[in-house]
């Protein structure tokens, strides 16, 4: 293992490269361009053994790589925001057929209006499709979950396929430290991919056709047994690789928890600002504020059973949502919301559209949930609250 | 190739009993091209008849390993698994088999773009001129004239010149064919097979079921379509435009038969205005000129 100064689509790409991957269907959209611009650099120069097929939409990038996992390979992509949107047929495709591929999501608001920075909202619209999806905090989350998913779907126990989510920007551009691991380490944890079921002229079968009702119902069944069995998968996959390759990080979870066993007041975040909201923790603290902070790291399988485990002997409950579900609320809130029935819960969104929440925002929002209950369902930095919005609803 | 049609009967790898209608094209289609494909290819069947045709799962009709897909996703997974195969040291032609609302609409942008690639796949347009497995609606690919559920006046538009578009790729090799010419049909499919590259070959599929004639005249409108010249049998060969030697007879005018006599065995036409049909022979004629001029290398693509 070395160390490197890297973004986290650099860390990504050399995930994927460790990994050794043999097909990648791309296609460019921000903020995940710098992955495939990255693996065109590395076989270009020849490190890395991959045949890439760049495709002419993300639809086709989807089932492109879908094609190639189908054929016995492991197969990658990355996408984000309308890209995301616009393959969204294939991903359901391909987690109905129960195909092992992985892919980057690096988060972004979708249009209409454009917008090209952050949001989770596009990775949160894809949770009823059967993906596994895992979402980073940090650039050496990313590469680590990226070589992990890999294992996880490729494990007969799960076969399913995975998304892992990355802020985009926040954490797609950053440059930070990150562990890499060697070649001969990854090799150790991840041997060579091999599937039960493989589309060969030796073997007539076809796949993926018309089936009786009752048949289809128990397909779809078995993909929800999958994802429950997962649980326990990722947790064995994450202790290995704790073991094997990075010793620094804690995967024997599906989520994480910081200063959350003596907290009264929990906090629940998901993804950069997870950082963030530590040092607001932190600070807090120092002022005598008893609150911990629970991170879903995955949203799909959802830990259901940790989560009342960790969060049900808290007095109250604010979740931080990057997303919405029009409507209804933040997709984090209402997933919290039917897993704590008895606890008083509250959802804050914020962030959409890159717009910046960092530690003291975290700090005023927890402080005044703590103090007074009073937290408005929206919320914008203090800069930005006399913004009034231009829309057509104006126009007399 | 010499092959019978005994021989295409025992040697086609399509099974007995398959849920197609009375006659039809695309199953008679299946089984040539499945034939004449022999061992080394993988299908990749998107949205249509086809889906349906090869039964209830797990149970298939198709005695060969085919990956049921969506409608756009076709070329691109096929170009995928040739990469895979690539990668595996194998030799496989991974084949796209998809009607012509899966060619002309909903599919071309995927279709063109592994074309541009020149991926190493075959492409097959089993061209039944409609949606037919949704009803009989208008594609891209619908004539002229034909009445569909959603053009029940009959359709406003000429049919889209597919292998012209096709051709204007520069891939190796561009084909077509029709089920009324079975060993033209399979000859093609076996050079297709054998290029390294992208290659498409687009049959015509006369259907009963939306054409609306009797189920047992499917070749014979296949062949009728081809004597009209309604249908040319071309081929393009790295880089050159053969005429097939039954279309030979479309190059001079006066050697064609009537485009009537195709079309009055057809439901879909009838009652059609003469001006219509007018409309359509002048189509077919300026076809015919381009093909001529591609043929005779006056013009080129
Ligand atoms: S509608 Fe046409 S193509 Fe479809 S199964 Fe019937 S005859 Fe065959």
């Amino acid at each position: 293992m070395m160390s490197k100064v890297i973004t986290g689509n650099e860390a990504v790409a050399l995930g994927v490269k460790l990994s050794r991957v043999k097909v990648t269907g791309i296609y460019p959209i921000t903020p995940q361009t710098y992955i495939i611009e990255e693996l065109s650099e590395m076989k270009a120069k020849g490190e890395l053994e991959a045949e890439i097929v760049r495709v002419e939409s993300e639809h086709s990038a989807m089932a492109a790589t879908f094609g190639a996992a189908v054929s016995g390979v492991r197969a990658y992509t990355a996408t984000a925001s309308q890209g995301l949107l616009y393959m969204h047929e294939m991903i359901w495709w391909v987690a109905g057929s129960r195909m092992p591929i992985v892919m980057t999501v690096g988060t972004r608001a979708v249009g209409a209006p454009w917008n090209i920075w952050n949001e989770h909202t596009d990775f949160m619209t894809e949770r009823d499709s059967g993906w596994l999806m895992a979402f980073a905090s940090t650039p050496q989350e990313a590469m680590d979950l990226t070589i992990q998913a890999f294992k996880i779907t490729e494990d007969e126990r799960v076969f399913l396929p995975m998304m892992v989510g990355m802020d985009g920007f926040i954490l797609s551009h950053t440059k930070t430290r990150v562990y890499v691991p060697s070649q001969e380490e990854v090799d150790e944890f991840l041997p060579l991919r091999k599937q039960p079921y493989v589309l060969d002229p030796e073997d007539p079968v076809s796949m993926g056709n018309l089936f009786q009702p009752i048949d289809y119902m128990k397909f779809r069944e078995s993909i929800h047994l999958a994802q429950i069995n997962s649980k326990r998968v990722i947790e064995e996959i994450g202790k290995e690789y704790e073991k094997k390759i990075n010793v620094l990080g804690n995967y024997s979870s599906l989520n994480e928890s910081y200063k959350l066993d003596d907290a009264d007041y929990a906090i629940v975040t998901m993804g950069a600002w997870s950082l963030d909201a530590m040092q607001a923790i932190d600070e807090l603290r120092n002022e005598g504020l008893k609150v911990g902070l629970y991170r879903i790291r995955y949203v799909r399988p959802w830990d259901e059973e940790d989560i009342r485990k960790k969060l049900s002997n808290k007095d109250k409950v604010l979740v931080f949502d990057r997303s919405i579900s029009f409507g209804r609320g933040g997709h984090l809130y209402l997933e919290l919301k039917s897993t704590l029935p008895d606890i008083p819960i509250k959802g804050v969104i914020s962030g959409l559209g890159g717009v910046s929440v960092g530690k003291d925002e975290m700090k005023f929002l927890i402080k005044k949930f703590a103090e007074s209950n009073q937290v408005n369902e929206w919320f914008y930095p203090s800069e930005v609250e006399k913004v009034e919005l231009r829309d057509p609803r104006h126009i007399k | 190739m010499s092959l019978g049609t005994r021989d295409i009967l025992n040697k086609g790898r399509l099974l007995s009993g398959t849920s197609a209608c009375p006659g039809c094209p695309e199953n008679i289609t299946m089984r040539l091209v499945s034939t004449a494909l022999g061992k080394d290819a993988v299908f990749i069947v998107v949205a249509g008849c086809s889906s349906i045709i090869q039964g209830i799962g797990p149970n298939s009709v198709y005695n060969y390993p085919v990956l049921n897909i969506a409608f756009a996703a076709g070329p691109s997974a096929a170009s995928g698994m040739a990469r895979a195969f690539k990668m595996r040291g194998k030799k496989v032609k991974p084949v796209v088999w998809a009607g012509d609302g899966g060619t002309a609409d909903i599919g071309f942008a995927s279709l063109s773009g592994a074309a541009e690639r020149n991926e190493n796949i075959l492409y097959i347009c089993v061209d039944n001129e409609a949606y037919m497995n949704t009803g009989g609606h208008r594609s891209g690919s619908t004539p002229l004239g034909a009445k569909t559920p959603t053009t029940p006046a009959g359709k406003k538009e000429n049919k889209k010149d597919l292998p012209l578009i096709m051709i204007a790729h520069h891939v190796p090799y561009v084909a077509t064919a029709s089920v009324g010419y079975p060993h033209d049909l399979m000859n093609k499919i076996a050079k297709a097979k054998d290029k390294d590259g992208f290659s498409y070959v687009q049959v015509l599929c006369p259907d009963p079921y939306g054409w609306l004639f009797d189920p047992s005249k499917t070749a014979e409108l296949g062949k009728l379509a081809v004597q009209t010249c309604y249908w040319p049998l071309i081929e393009y060969n790295e880089g050159k435009l053969e005429i097939s030697p039954e279309s030979l007879h479309c190059l001079d005018i006066r050697t064609r038969k009537p485009v009537k006599e195709f079309l009055k065995m057809q439901g879909r036409y009838r009652n059609v205005p003469d001006e219509t049909v007018k409309e359509l022979e002048d189509y077919i004629d300026k076809m015919w000129i381009r093909f001529k001029e591609l043929y005779e290398g006056k013009i080129s693509i």
